[in-house]
Parts: structure tokens; C-alpha cells; sequence
């Protein structure tokens, strides 16, 4: 179990002052801040992270490789941790991640983006 | 870097590793929607070009009827209104044989000559005269000139049943088609010459007649800024001498007497050639007093 624990891969954001090192399962999602980002987590905590949203999806891709298809890029703004996926609705363009226990998090996409997720979901459940 | 924010639109989503973003349904049917576009432009087009190519087909069916516009048949060595002028000057009649939709016409073009009109039986005596030919109808009831005709200046007679008029004054002869024209005025105020007859052509365009049967015909024509005199050397109806005067391009002609009415004229040889029939060669007394003819001369 300490061996697991420790071979879970985890985001590692390094910048020349400082680093972030999170697993991904406490990321509820990423959101973009101009030429920065901002890092939503599970223990309600947002960390400003001066790289671009782009960056950081490339950063996910390359560092978690197939583990980081858990995340989903959603338009120019947005990157979801799918695990946390709690509540779709396209006509308000709501989408609400929650662990359904210790944080809810609420964002907006488009409503085209937000129906794509909600099919892609359904297709992986294979309803 | 900053185009990773641009390979993705606001209305696409990506799982993160993957390369394009998930196409929605409206995207897919973008391609499926070009394609059949495509499908029916490049329909279309082989529909129209298969009727244009049907078209073409009856269009050379057509082209096989003798509907093509006639070419005159000119001599190739003679211009025809471009002759230049020879050193003499001396006045003589240029006659030209051409074919116009299987109709044989004689062209009478005159050279270094002005036109006048006479009245009465015209005489050969004058060496001067290189052509003449009949020009008004007379009434057979009371033996008066038909139309508005001056003589010389002197109204001679009035009348618009004929629309077709020819002017000669100050040296200019005009042909033309009106009911009413100024140059009837014109020629009595300047020692002119004014008749009229049917119209046969108006500004290019045919003009019928009521007049049937076929017989010998006569017009003299405007063809840009040239005047000529033509002869059908067959026997024609109004309409198909009308439209051979059409086809070989004149502005504006008007009838002159046809069948045996008697004319000559004078070539550049100082040859006298005769047309029509000098009826009242062996009879001068039967000639209708105010028979009228343009009489052509030199100057």
C-alpha cells in the first residue's frame, strides 16, 4: 500500500521561484487567468499558477500520460478532473464538479462544449 | 505556447492527451453537408451542360435551314461603295450584280452625278442623263401624280397615302420613311426635288406593304451616306424584295415604279443600258402627262 501510494504519479509544476507537486485526484479543475491559471483543489484551496492553460494541459499530458485522460480540456478556459463530474446542464451551461461530500465546485462552458461532455460521458457508461 | 490556446475552440472539449479536440455533431455534419453540396453543384453542372449540349444540337439542326443571313455575292474586284473617284469625273452608273437570298439584284450606283426628278416622257436627247427610272405612281383615275411631289421647287402635288419619301436638295438626296417630314418644305423653299412611294426599308427594318403578286422591282436606297438605285432581275413580291434590300444592309429605301416601267442608264463606258420596256416608243401620245421619273445626271 506505501509502495502504490508512493509509485501514484503526481502534476509536478515547477517555475525558477517556486514548485507544486498535487496528485491529480486533488485537482477539481484548472481555469485559465489571462497568461496564468488557476489550480481549484479538492481541500477548496485555488493556487495561482503562472503558466498558461495550454501549458499546463501539456504539462498533465506529458508528465501523467495515460492517467492524465482523467483531466478534460473544455474550450479555451477550462480543464476538469472528469472524476468529479457531478452535474451537467446545458441550457444554464452549468457544470458542477463535486466529490458529492466535501467541496462543490461550480463552472460555465459553452452549451455545444457542455452537450459533447455529456455525450461523451454517456458514451463511456455506455447508455 | 500561446497558440495551444488556439487549437481548441470554446465550443469543443479534448481529453487531455489527445491530439484534436472531440468534433461535435453540427461539425460532423459539415463534412457529410460539403460533400453532398458537391455532389449536387457537380449534378447540376452535368444536367445543364447535357441540355447545352442539346441545345447546341438543335441549334446546328437549325443551321442547316437556309435561316443563316445571306452574304451578298459581289464581284471581289469591285468595292462596292468605295470606288475611288477616276481623274475625268465625267458622271456614269456603276451596275453591280449581286444575289441576296437567291434573289438576283442589279445595284445602279451613280458616280459624280446629281439627282433631279422629271416629269413627263423623258427623252434621251440629253447626253448629260446617265440614269432613269420611274419614280412616283400615277393615279389611273385621274391620271395626278400620287404622294406629295415637288418639281423644282413647285409643289406639284400633296397627298401622305405613302410614307416612303426621297428628297433631292442643295446636291443631297435623302431617303427616308416618315408621314410627315420637313423636307417637303425644304424642296419647294430651295429648288428641290420631293416625291413619295411605298417604304419598303426603315431605318433596317422591313416594311410591308399591301401590294401582292410578284413582278419586277425597283427601289432606290440610303445605305450609310451612299444612294443607289436596285433592280430585281427576277420577278418578287414586295416582302421578299424588301428583306434582299435588308440583308444587303441598307438604312432606308423606298419603291420605285416597277415591272416594264422604262429606264436606262449609262455606264462608264458611255454604254446605254435599257430596263424595262419602252412602251410608248410607238405611241408617244399614250404617256400619262405627269409620268415622273429621277433622272440622274452628271455634274
Amino acid at each position: 500500500m506505501f509502495i502504490n501510494l508512493h509509485m501514484k504519479k503526481s502534476l509536478i509544476i515547477s517555475t525558477s521561484t517556486d514548485l507544486v507537486r498535487i496528485a491529480p485526484e486533488k485537482i477539481i479543475c484548472i481555469t485559465s487567468d489571462g497568461n496564468y491559471s488557476n489550480l481549484i483543489q479538492t481541500d477548496n484551496q485555488t493556487r495561482l499558477i503562472t503558466y498558461q492553460l495550454g501549458q499546463i494541459e501539456k504539462m498533465i499530458s506529458t508528465q501523467l500520460g495515460s492517467e492524465g485522460k482523467c483531466f478534460i480540456r473544455i474550450g479555451k478556459s477550462l480543464i476538469i478532473n472528469r472524476s468529479y463530474i457531478y452535474y451537467i446542464n446545458i441550457p444554464n451551461q452549468k457544470l458542477i464538479l463535486s466529490d458529492a461530500e466535501k467541496f462543490i465546485h461550480t463552472v460555465s462552458a459553452s452549451k455545444e462544449a457542455l452537450r459533447q461532455l455529456k455525450e461523451l460521458i454517456e458514451k463511456e457508461a455506455n447508455l | 505556447m500561446i497558440n495551444q490556446n488556439k487549437d481548441i475552440r470554446d465550443d469543443q472539449i479534448r481529453i487531455v492527451g489527445d491530439k484534436n479536440p472531440t468534433t461535435s455533431h453540427k461539425m460532423k455534419w459539415i463534412p457529410i453537408a460539403i460533400v453532398c453540396l458537391l455532389f449536387i453543384v457537380v449534378a447540376l453542372l452535368i444536367i445543364e451542360n447535357t441540355r447545352t449540349n442539346v441545345a447546341n444540337e438543335n441549334n446546328y439542326s437549325s443551321a442547316f435551314e437556309p435561316q443563316a443571313k445571306p452574304t451578298p455575292v459581289l464581284p471581289d474586284s469591285v468595292p462596292l461603295f468605295n470606288i475611288p473617284s477616276d481623274t475625268t469625273n465625267v458622271g456614269y452608273i456603276e451596275r453591280i450584280d449581286t444575289c441576296i437570298n437567291d434573289i438576283q439584284l442589279r445595284l445602279f450606283i451613280p458616280h459624280h452625278a446629281e439627282m433631279s426628278l422629271y416629269i413627263g416622257r423623258m427623252k434621251k436627247d440629253d447626253p448629260s442623263v446617265i440614269f432613269v427610272g420611274q419614280a412616283a405612281d400615277v393615279r389611273a383615275d385621274n391620271g395626278e401624280i400620287v404622294g406629295a411631289f415637288v418639281h423644282k421647287g413647285k409643289p406639284i402635288s400633296w397627298g401622305k397615302s405613302k410614307k416612303g419619301y426621297c428628297a433631292s436638295i442643295n446636291g443631297k438626296v435623302y431617303v427616308g420613311v416618315a408621314e410627315s417630314t420637313p423636307l417637303f418644305e425644304m424642296a419647294t423653299e430651295n429648288e428641290g426635288y420631293f416625291f413619295r412611294q411605298y417604304a419598303l426599308v426603315d431605318n433596317g427594318k422591313l416594311v410591308e406593304n399591301n401590294p401582292k403578286g410578284k413582278t419586277i422591282r425597283r427601289a432606290i436606297c440610303q445605305m450609310q451616306s451612299s444612294v443607289f438605285m436596285v433592280e430585281s432581275l427576277t420577278r418578287e413580291s414586295f416582302h421578299d424584295f424588301a428583306q434582299a434590300l435588308v440583308d444587303l444592309g441598307v438604312n432606308n429605301a423606298i419603291y420605285l415604279v416597277g415591272s416594264t416601267a422604262y429606264g436606262w442608264s449609262v455606264d462608264q463606258n458611255g454604254i446605254t443600258h435599257e430596263h424595262g420596256e419602252d412602251i410608248w416608243r410607238n405611241n408617244p401620245s399614250g404617256c400619262p402627262k405627269n409620268v415622273s421619273y429621277i433622272v440622274w445626271k452628271r455634274k
